[in-house]
């Protein structure tokens, strides 16, 4: 008799591998061929996954159509199976996953579209959390200030793109084929900050400095470290607006290799 | 006393013997807009671990209504053991909701760390049994609170079962205080598919753990072969062979709180509350019986 560990590894290699021969030996039969029983299950994980992943992106879904997407999440679901049974997490690895897709490749814009629609799910799934207490902040010496790393708010994301690929994805999502077609490939680079507000999720544009503050503070760099990777802008101003936009929740002291000396 | 002036107790409270519908992302609006005239409301735990809109619907519907929580990606029967961050996941929506009611499923979702996405059935073996208890006591220790258990659809059955589906779902809820959620659709279901009795399976049921009753539609499978094997997809309304079931089970267990659940063509919120208004009919009959037999 088999333990309930052999049966649930062998059904797990029928479903993701499509082997049904080891968990076809357990199953009874009863007039119904165990491949046609261990096919239900099967179908059903093919088809409850790949909702998932097109509920997490619509925009690749109707840039390529259904029958396309289809095939692509039935290859990335087998190679990358969900490891956590809440699915508005899972697919992470999809974008990766479309960059290295032979068949997709006539779109190059495809993975960065994916990258920005992840970084959406994120924050449309992002946990609530309160924005950082100004006072704990104020409480810091003026010394201490260059060594502070924030914490960012879970929804927030920045992603940074070879095309414009927030003009493709809100002319995919509108349906708007006017605007699609207005859309110039070519027009160069875009960097984006993807965060939740009260009123949504929302896509911003900002120009390459802000977006290199931004990431660094993001990435919980020490402060005067973020504030040297973007010399050009005016780190104070962009400081108030993301602690006033609530988009840092936490912070930290840390050692900071560029005021510290100890370094150097 | 309106349904408005007891928002606490309404989400404190028990889940009144009434009927009620399951609660769908896209009917969220409709629900705060249109207050249609249920008596509680069941979602999936599952869709509400994140914050954002989704979280802030169900804090503002549950101040009108009893929430019951039903997961569907615990796994309480795996033998690699519990995903304790999923039921700590579990364990801060249930604080964070109070719910009046938590359930899962008598089933296992997960091999090798992977998520199989369907609930699918155990052996019904000793080892098995011990696994889901065991199982079932971490989750209601974690939770600090009993939960309810819920009989799967199944389309394949193992051969080494040694134990009756509904023995081993009695058995759970012997030894581990857990009640028991009776899906009436999916004993129609299984029952069907594996030829069982399903006045057998009900019967076999003890009243007095069974907390819940869901009902809901499925769909049929012509194999090839000619056999026949019937789907829970919950897409469609509840058939007459269901609804037959349904009454034979209220006079069994008396008036039990009744969820008619509805997920895939998702209909316009007025189909599923008429649904539940069928359920309400054969809960008023159940309760005029029990009333009839206490008077006798």
């Amino acid at each position: 008799m088999p333990t309930l560990l052999e049966v649930q590894r062998a059904v797990g290699r029928s479903i993701i591998a499509s082997d049904d021969a080891p968990a076809a030996r357990y199953v009874f039969a009863d007039g119904v061929p165990p491949r046609a029983r261990l096919g239900i299950y099967r179908n059903n994980f093919v088809s409850n996954v790949t909702t998932a992943l097109r509920l997490s992106y619509p925009a690749i879904h109707r840039l390529v159509g259904a029958e396309f997407f289809e095939g692509a999440a039935h290859i990335f679901i087998s190679a990358e199976p969900p490891r956590r049974a809440d699915l508005d997490a899972y697919g992470e690895g999809f974008p990766e996953f479309l960059a290295g897709f032979a068949p997709a490749r006539a779109l190059p814009y495809l993975a960065s579209v994916a990258r920005l629609e992840w970084a959406v799910n994120r924050a449309l799934h992002a946990p609530d959390m309160e924005p950082l207490d100004l006072s704990r902040l104020a409480a810091i010496a003026a010394a201490e200030h260059g060594h502070v790393a924030f914490l960012p708010h879970p929804s927030v994301s920045l992603v940074a793109a070879d095309h414009p690929v927030d003009e493709v994805w809100r002319a995919v999502l509108a349906e708007d084929d006017h605007a699609m077609g207005a859309i110039n490939l070519d027009a160069g680079p875009v960097r984006l900050l993807v965060e939740r507000r009260a009123t949504g999720v929302e896509v911003t544009r900002l120009e390459a400095p802000a977006w290199r503050l931004a990431a660094a503070l993001c990435a919980s760099r020490a402060l005067q470290t973020a504030i040297d990777a973007a010399p050009d802008v005016d780190a104070a101003a962009l400081l108030t607006e993301h602690l006033a936009a609530g988009r840092l929740i936490g912070f930290e002291l840390v050692d900071c290799p560029i005021t510290s000396g100890v370094h150097a | 006393m309106s349904a408005r002036t007891a928002p606490i107790s309404a989400a404190r409270g028990p889940v009144p013997r009434e009927a009620g519908i399951g609660l769908r992302f896209p009917h969220h609006q409709a629900v705060l807009d249109e207050r249609p005239p249920v008596a509680w409301l069941e979602v999936h735990t599952e869709n509400y671990f994140g914050g954002g809109t989704p979280l802030a619907y169900l804090e503002a519907i549950r101040r009108d209504y009893p929430i019951s929580l039903h997961g569907v990606g615990l796994s309480l029967g795996s033998a690699e053991g519990l995903d304790l961050d999923h039921l700590d996941r579990v364990r801060r929506t249930v604080e964070r909701i109070a719910p009046a009611l938590v359930s899962e499923h008598l089933s296992w979702s997960i091999a090798e760390g992977r998520y199989l996405a369907d609930l699918l059935p155990l052996p019904m073996t000793e080892e098995a049994l011990g696994v889901a208890c065991r199982h079932v006591d971490r989750t209601q220790t974690v939770l600090r609170r009993r939960i309810l258990v819920e009989n799967p659809s199944s389309y394949l059955r193992w051969r080494h079962s040694t134990i009756p589906e509904w023995e081993f779902l009695a058995a759970v809820a012997r030894r581990t205080g857990c009640g028991i959620l009776c899906d009436v659709n999916n004993i129609y279901v299984s029952a069907c598919n594996h030829r069982w009795d399903p006045s057998t399976y009900l019967a076999a049921l003890p009243p007095a753990a069974i907390g819940e009753i869901h009902l809901a539609g499925h769909s049929v499978r012509q194999l090839e072969g000619g056999r026949v094997l019937r789907i829970d997809d919950h897409g469609s309304r509840v058939i007459p062979q269901v609804w037959e079931l349904y009454a034979e089970a209220l006079g069994r267990f008396g008036p039990v709180p009744t969820l008619v659940e509805w997920d895939t063509n998702l209909p316009p919120l007025a189909v599923l509350v008429n649904e539940a208004a069928r359920a309400a009919v054969l809960l008023d009959r159940a309760r005029e019986e029990l009333a009839d037999a206490d008077a006798a």
